[in-house]
């Protein structure tokens, strides 16, 4: 009943400085629509770096000359790092699957039966879990009596380190960009509102004068700057998918097939997950930045 | 004005209300001595006891910049009382009333109102406070974009009445004080005495234990004043405390009611049953 008439408050005060409301609207659906916009390319970039430092894998070659304990002896190594959360996968490929593999990728494999015999080391594919474990694994295994002398280990050193620097900075950049970006929305709309408490800054005094008490005053406030955020942020979720159908989804089917499939694994946040984190952020943005700015107006 | 002086002023007549079993409070006739049954008084602050209702011991009040609102003010009103505050323009009445609902705080000494110092009370509980103690504005102070009775209501709302309650009440004290025709009328829409009588309604609705009125008949034509001092009387005879601040002379003459004179900030007078001026024996205008 109480949230009934702090509702029908928050309502009058709406209609009541509509300039002020439409402000407040227009600056949340703003700030809305750039979160929105952004959210999606940063975890699209970011996913994509993921994707990449995933393939960051560490060959470890075994000798033709290695014997049986020591090869087991290295498989055991590689198993003690598995356990130990440094490594996600170990994958023993055989001197003939190797030659297999070869020849799938080879466009005319007829050259490899003149050879007298198979010349390709088996090895051990040691997927890790974090791409900067690959260190790791390469100082656990160096030295091994299994090592193929020639090929001995093999990774992708420097790609690897570049991709991901890529990665630390692209996500330190996108945590520093939105959080500029939710400050700025909290003190543009806080800013909105003070305008509107300040216009009203004798009707609050006068609130106060009669006996009410803070929360009383504030409640209407409170749930006045979470409608105005709600609908800035509908309206900026429209906007944003229409874009996404108009605009992104179009180009998407219209881009090379080929380049897609091969960075399929670079996803990004699903729309209607989008559209909750923005709705929510919308309603949170009108709250806190009523809330805050309440805060000076209360203290006849 | 709505109620015309050969009307025999009908709109200040008491709204008659059978005397009803008092279990339910809010039966009650309505200007019954304010409820004691801690249910509607939920969140009064009022310490029971002996003592005066307000209470000041040597309050100076200064404002910004050296100007001297009181000066040295001490004394005491007692429950149920009907006190006038009378002085110069710039004597101090309003600095009195406004210390007594903190809406300022004495720059030294201090001021206690139904047994509470106003010094030590927390500012979250001035609320309640306030909620004790109705007031009437020498400025109105009413919401500027709320109806006569969205005002009245408002206080109401306050404290928690349902709105049952408040489309009860609302009208009825509207009436009391004249106001039959103006419910949806916004202030701005009003005469000045008018809105002063909203502010009246506004301050009788809750009952208080304590009622002041900051000139409340300052915009009034003498029939209408008439009419409000007499309410107010009536309300003192249920218990109410009544604290008036007034220049004026016919009422306070006319009432012979306790006088409590201010000059530059300091008490020059306190006299029971008294009149607007210091009786010299010179004849009174
Ligand atoms: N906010 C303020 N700032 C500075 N001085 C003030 C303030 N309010 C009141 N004063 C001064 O304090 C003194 C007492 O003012 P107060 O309003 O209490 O007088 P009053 O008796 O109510 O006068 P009136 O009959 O005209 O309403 C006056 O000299 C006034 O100028
Ligand atoms: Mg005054």
């Amino acid at each position: 009943m109480r949230i009934g008439m702090f509702f029908r408050e928050a309502l009058r005060s709406i209609r009541a400085n509509a300039a002020i409301s439409v402000a407040a609207t227009v600056t949340a659906l703003i700030a809305v629509f750039i979160l929105g916009a952004f959210i999606p390319s940063f975890m699209y970039v970011r996913s994509a770096v993921d994707a990449q430092t995933a393939k960051v894998d560490v060959d470890v070659y075994i000798a033709d000359t290695a014997t049986v304990p020591q090869v087991n002896a290295l498989r055991e190594k590689l198993d003690g790092l598995r356990t130990d959360g440094t490594v996600a996968a170990v994958t023993y490929v055989s001197k003939d699957d190797a030659l297999r593999i070869m020849k799938e990728r080879l466009r005319d494999p007829s050259v490899l039966d003149e050879l007298p015999s198979n010349p390709l080391p088996a090895k051990f594919n040691v997927q890790p879990t974090e791409a900067e474990n690959a260190d790791v694994i390469v100082a656990a295994v160096t030295n091994d009596p299994a090592l193929d002398p020639t090929e001995g280990i093999v990774y992708p050193e420097s790609t690897a380190d570049r991709l991901l620097t890529a990665a630390k900075f692209v996500q330190w950049a996108g945590f520093v960009l939105i959080g500029i970006l939710l400050l700025a929305a909290v003190l543009l709309i806080g800013n909105t509102i003070r305008l509107s408490i300040f216009a009203r800054r004798r009707e609050v005094e006068v609130m106060r004068l009669v006996g009410a008490t803070n929360w009383f005053i504030r409640w209407p406030f409170m749930i006045e700057g979470v409608i105005c955020g709600l609908v800035g942020a509908v309206v900026a979720v429209g906007m944003l998918w229409g874009i996404k159908v108009g605009v992104v989804d179009a180009w998407a089917a219209g881009a090379d097939t080929a380049l897609t499939k091969t960075g399929s694994a670079a996803g990004t946040i699903a729309f209607p997950l989008l559209t909750v984190v923005l709705v929510g952020a919308g309603a949170l943005l009108g709250a806190v930045g009523s809330g805050i700015t309440l805060r000076r107006f209360l203290k006849v | 004005m709505s109620d015309g002086p050969d009307s025999g002023r009908p709109t200040f007549t008491l709204v008659e209300v059978p005397d009803t079993t008092p279990v339910d409070p809010d039966m009650a006739p309505m200007f019954s001595a304010p409820v004691q049954d801690g249910k509607r008084r939920k969140g009064d602050i009022f310490r029971p006891g002996p003592g005066p209702m307000v209470e000041f011991r040597n309050v100076v009040k200064t404002y910004d910049g050296n100007s001297r609102g009181l000066d040295g003010v001490s004394l005491g009103i007692g429950t149920g009382e009907f006190v006038f505050l009378v002085g110069p323009s710039g004597s101090g009445k309003s600095t009195f009333i406004r210390l007594i609902i903190r809406e300022l705080r004495p720059t030294s000494g201090s001021v206690t109102v139904g047994g509470r110092d106003l010094g030590e009370l927390r500012r979250s509980k001035v609320p309640y406070l306030r909620r004790a103690i109705g007031c009437v504005f020498q400025d109105f102070r009413l919401l500027p974009d709320r109806t006569a009775a969205e005002n009245v209501a408002y206080a109401l709302q306050v404290t928690g009445h349902s709105q049952k309650e408040v489309r009860r009440r609302v009208p009825e004290i509207l009436s009391l004080v004249g106001l039959d025709d103006k419910f949806d009328r916004l202030p701005r829409e009003l005469s000045g005495g008018e809105q002063q009588r909203v502010s009246i309604a506004r301050a009788l609705v809750n009952h208080p234990r304590l009622l002041i009125a900051d000139e409340p008949t300052g915009n009034l034509d003498p029939e209408t004043s008439l009419g409000i001092m007499d309410l107010l009387l009536r309300i003192n005879r249920t218990g109410t405390t009544v604290l008036v601040a007034t220049h004026d002379q016919h009422t306070v003459d006319r009432m012979q009611m306790r006088v409590i004179a201010l000059e530059a900030g300091r008490v020059v007078r306190d006299e029971e049953s008294a009149g607007y001026h210091e009786d010299t024996g010179e004849v009174l205008a």
